[in-house]
């Protein structure tokens, strides 16, 4: 059971779940989210201005293969946090960017980035750090390689929520996030560019911030609440400490610049349930779950949580089982 | 009526951005802020309470009510959208008024009170503080040296460090935490990115700890530090000399 009784803050140690304590952690996370969503969105307004559709289709290679390999480049190249990738994502979407392609990159530019990989090596440097960043960095890899052709092979309207999935085409006002707020130019302003720029920042910002609110409540709750000691005797085990590190990503919501230095310090896991939590987390959380939603459907998001956490236990097993 | 929820429906997003950008400054300016984030991030609110005002500004300035119907202004749509617009307004109010000062000794148990979170040197222990802490330990035996909790349990990781400082008295201040069946305990959060992902550093304190202590108290304690070994893991203790409640620091959480 994840949760004792819920008791009074007052309670003793260990009696039950701090309420305050959830409220300070949901407002930390929102807090710390809000300004890269805020940027995200800014960012987005500057492409929908900007980027006339369907230049950066052009850009992309025509192979379905190569585009998997480019997207996750880029992920190794563009360092984006989660928070900020949805407003982008759903915009070069609309831009007309592969839907398979956005999402690929979407995944693989928390978990893969130069400072992801930087951080992992300063938070293990006391416990053999290059092998822990070579197998941060190569499981993440596989198992990206392994969503990616998966992900070409499904259609947008497999993917993607209605108000997302409308391409390159002119926005009507009720297919954006956000889809009830409705943007009625001021007469007498000619100012198009400001107004659209305007317009497209509020309705990504607000739009995606609904699922952040989500997202944060759950994380806190469960990052609050959650006795990690419960996972510490199955931590070193062959078969379940691979399933624990994923349990424990699933739960905690770390963002990929910080979760090396938690999981370093957790003495009860062995290296596969550290590597398991370290690729698990960044492509999937309860958080990252929710700001999914905001982008896709949610059965999607459900088929493409059990695949990245199914390849990620197969991996960690393999590594775990090794002579 | 229409007219008046249509009045509503407009202002509703320059409202909840200016309710959000008042919330960050506040937050801010109050100081409380500390308490949630590191202080990289500290800014960054800042300048996005800033831009969410300017953003209000020009919402009112570019847009204005609609008069036709749309789709989603229909009765059921205006209500969804009503309560979308709170969703995005009341947490964030009652979280800003609800939260505490401090996590609560609750979750440090359930983060984990024995993780061996200060093997990270923190800020604290730089060149700077760990060359004043060589002339203090020189200088006069019986004269404290200030440490952080963290600090001590990095010491804790070196035996030249530990052979320096077994026996010393240092000075250290932290939150208090007992729990029934073990020792008491002196706290410090370490804070990564934000308090959501804190993890707590903790001492265990021996000797005289009575008083009338709160659990979560701001405590200052001068002691004897040690650095009993079992199994060969050393976990640092300070044998208590003076305990006294003191204010909480300006920087609660410690960050890397």
């Amino acid at each position: 059971m994840f949760f004792a009784a819920f008791d009074l803050p007052t309670a003793p140690a260990s009696a039950g779940i701090s309420w305050p304590d959830v409220a300070l952690s949901f407002f930390a996370i929102v807090l710390e989210g809000a300004p890269f969503l805020l940027l995200g969105a800014i960012i987005s307004g500057l492409v929908d201005v900007f980027l006339p559709a369907g230049m950066i289709k052009d850009w992309l290679p025509r192979s379905k293969t190569q585009g998997v390999f480019a997207a996750i480049g880029a992920g190794l190249i563009f360092p984006l946090c989660e928070c900020g990738a949805m407003p982008i994502v759903q915009r070069l979407i609309r831009k007309g960017v592969p839907p398979a392609i956005a999402t690929t990159y979407m995944l693989a530019a928390p978990g893969l980035n130069p400072l992801a990989m930087f951080s992992t090596f300063l938070a293990f440097r006391n416990q053999d750090p290059w092998l822990m960043v070579v197998l941060r960095f190569g499981f993440s890899f596989l198992v990206l390689l392994f969503l990616g052709f998966w992900l070409v092979r499904l259609r947008p309207d497999q993917m993607l929520r209605a108000e997302t999935l409308i391409g390159p085409a002119r926005i009507k006002p009720e297919m954006t996030p956000n889809p009830g707020l409705v943007l009625t130019p001021s007469p007498g302003l000619s100012l198009g560019g400001l107004q659209q720029f305007t317009g497209a920042v509020i309705r990504d910002f607000t739009g995606v911030l609904l699922f952040l609110i989500i997202g944060a409540a759950a994380a806190a709750l469960f990052s609050t609440g959650f006795d990690r000691n419960l996972l510490a005797p199955i931590g070193q085990n062959i078969i379940l400490g691979p399933l624990a590190g994923i349990l424990l990503a699933q739960l905690l919501c770390l963002c990929s610049t910080t979760d090396a230095f938690i999981i370093a310090a957790f003495a009860p896991f062995s290296i596969p349930a550290k590597i398991a939590f370290l690729v698990a987390g960044p492509l999937i959380d309860l958080k990252l779950y929710w700001l999914y939603r905001s982008a896709f459907q949610a059965r999607f998001v459900h088929a493409l949580w059990m695949r990245a956490l199914a390849a990620t236990l197969l991996l960690t097993l393999l590594y775990s089982l090794k002579p | 009526m229409d007219r008046i929820a249509r009045q509503i429906s407009f202002f509703a997003p320059a409202a909840v951005m200016s309710a959000w950008a008042t919330v960050m400054l506040h937050t801010y300016a109050v100081g409380h802020l500390n308490r949630l984030l590191n202080p990289m991030f500290r800014n960054y609110v800042l300048t996005a309470a800033i831009l969410l005002l300017v953003l209000s500004a020009l919402y009112v300035l570019l847009y204005q009510p609609t008069t036709e119907t749309a789709p989603s202004l229909a009765p059921t749509g205006r209500l969804r959208q009503f309560g979308r617009w709170l969703v995005l307004l009341i947490p964030i109010i009652a979280a800003s008024i609800l939260s505490p000062s401090a996590l609560s000794s609750t979750t440090a148990d359930r983060r984990g009170l024995d993780s061996t979170a200060g093997v990270t040197p923190m800020p604290s222990w730089d060149a700077a503080s760990q060359d004043s802490a060589k002339k203090a330990l020189a200088a006069d035996p019986n004269q404290p040296v200030p440490v952080e909790v963290t600090d001590l349990i990095t010491l804790s990781q070196s035996p030249d460090q530990i052979k320096a400082f077994e026996g010393r008295k240092v000075q250290t201040v932290g939150l208090f935490v007992a729990q029934p069946g073990s020792a008491p305990k002196l706290v410090r959060w370490i804070m990564w990115c934000c308090a959501a992902d804190a993890v707590p550093a903790a001492v265990e304190l021996s000797g005289n700890t009575s008083g009338n202590w709160k659990g979560d108290e701001w405590l200052e304690i001068v002691g004897t530090a040690h650095f009993p070994s079992t199994l060969g893991h050393v976990a640092p203790q300070i044998e208590v000399d003076t305990i006294a409640p003191t204010q909480e620091p300006d920087e609660p959480f410690l960050s890397p």
